[in-house]
């Protein structure tokens, strides 16, 4: 993933902060490839190696990626939005608003992804694609909140007004995850209660050892994105930065000389 | 950054009350702190109302459905109403003819008989939960639709431990 920040000023000598921007480094390579490693053994185990269920069959497999890529956007993704927004509505500076748009970004793939696998494994298992069962309804609420954030980021007003309205939605899709977490146990609806107990698993190996497998490969996976996501954004801050002081210049190189 | 020049009203006012660039004129209103301050309660107070308002509306309106028990209870008042029932398939005969399945369900010492006419689930089977929609018709409830309530709790499928259930060694097939 190479971004060129040159765009702008292809002709110019390339001088000490001129050097082609990039948002890879050797930490993320390494992280890329274990990332990669950790997704594809995921699969592997949770396709093929890992034993049907009794009475779900192969429709379980679906469960290892389901549930790993709703922790994945709903916890670190949906996470990381909010401590950006705090973050952001603290200290006020690009760093904060940065990190919680890439965080914000992903957890929405994420939670399309939740959703459409969700909705293959309710079609074997429960019989439905879509049912209006709490769970299911307040994640399609975090994915709307989370389109509307996405919107919010692409409207064109003042940079920190953005930041500032986007902060606020942010944490509004922040406080609509405890409510996905508690609502197996709130209400009544056909998700299954929590399966994650460590005392007690419900789970028989195999199954709990590529549950657990996919679930951390998902959040390294995820983390990899994020860091690239970020170094993107960053970028792409500096590139507008930069066009706007040679427009200034520009303009006032084209102003009549003062005596 | 504005590099746009500012607008001229009455060279004291701008539109919207407040001072222009450069007016001597008194500020009106609080200090920027302050009003950051407000605004965070309100949105506070803005996100508690909404999370009642959610745990409200999902724990009351919206009740997902009725158990066996609590359906049989509320029969009179249910009516002719439709609404979800869930409870445990019991064992026994699933008489199939010409699109009815009829089967019994329970639920915390409750049996109901029904009659489901439709599409039955792929996991229907005795002691499985399901969820059917569909109302009261006398002591028979009528469903339409099935859903089932998968449970969390996961077990391999195993030849050694169906082998072993079968030929009445319990203990090794119990998870």
């Amino acid at each position: 993933m190479t971004t060129s920040a040159q765009v702008e000023t292809p002709r110019r000598r390339r001088g000490r902060n001129e050097r082609l921007a990039t948002t890879s480094s050797r930490f993320t390579r390494a992280l890329g490839v274990i990332a990669l490693l950790m997704g594809a053994s995921a699969l592997l185990l949770a396709l093929v190696i890992s034993p049907p269920e009794v009475t779900q069959g192969d429709a379980v497999r679906l469960f290892y990626l389901h549930v790993p890529l709703a922790v994945a956007g709903g916890y670190l993704g949906v996470g990381l939005l909010a401590v950006g927004s705090i973050g952001y509505l603290w200290k006020r500076t690009t760093f904060w608003d940065l990190l919680a748009a890439s965080a914000a970004e992903l957890a929405l793939i994420f939670t399309a992804l939740t959703l459409l696998t969700g909705s293959l494994w309710g079609r074997p298992v429960w019989g439905t694609y879509w049912e209006w069962d709490p769970r299911l309804t307040l994640t399609a609420v975090l994915f709307v909140l989370l389109i509307g954030y996405r919107a919010m980021r692409t409207a064109s007003v003042d940079p920190q007004l953005r930041a500032r309205r986007s902060a606020v939605i942010g944490l509004l899709a922040a406080a609509d995850v405890p409510l996905i977490r508690m609502s197996v146990d709130w209400w009544r609806g056909l998700h299954q209660t929590a399966t994650l107990n460590p005392l007690n698993p419900s789970l028989d190996g195999m199954m709990l050892f590529t549950f657990f497998w996919s679930m951390v490969s998902f959040a390294v996976l995820f983390l990899w994105l994020l860091v690239h996501r970020f170094r993107v954004a960053w970028l792409e801050e500096q590139l507008a930065d930069r066009a706007l002081d040679e427009a200034i210049a520009q303009r006032r190189a084209e102003a009549p000389q003062t005596p | 950054m504005d590099v746009t020049p500012p607008t001229q009203t009455d060279g004291v006012h701008s539109p919207d009350g407040s001072p222009a660039a450069g007016s001597l004129a008194p500020r009106v209103g609080g200090p920027v702190r302050a009003r950051r301050w407000r605004g965070i309660v309100l949105a506070g107070v803005a996100l508690a109302a909404l999370g009642f308002v959610l745990f409200r509306g999902l724990g009351n309106a919206t009740l997902y459905f009725y158990n066996a028990d609590e359906a049989v209870a509320k029969r009179d008042t249910l009516g002719e109403d439709r609404f979800r029932l869930q409870g445990n398939v019991e064992d026994g005969e699933v008489d199939r003819t010409s699109g009815t399945a009829r089967f019994t369900v329970s639920y915390n010492g409750a049996d109901v008989a029904v009659e489901h006419h439709g599409e039955l689930a792929k996991l229907f089977a005795p002691g499985v939960p399901v969820v059917l929609e569909g109302r009261w018709d006398g002591e028979v409830f009528r469903s339409e639709r099935m859903l089932i309530k998968h449970s969390e709790v996961y077990v391999e499928q195993n030849p050694d431990r169906v082998a072993a259930y079968d030929e009445g060694d319990a203990t090794k097939a119990a998870p």
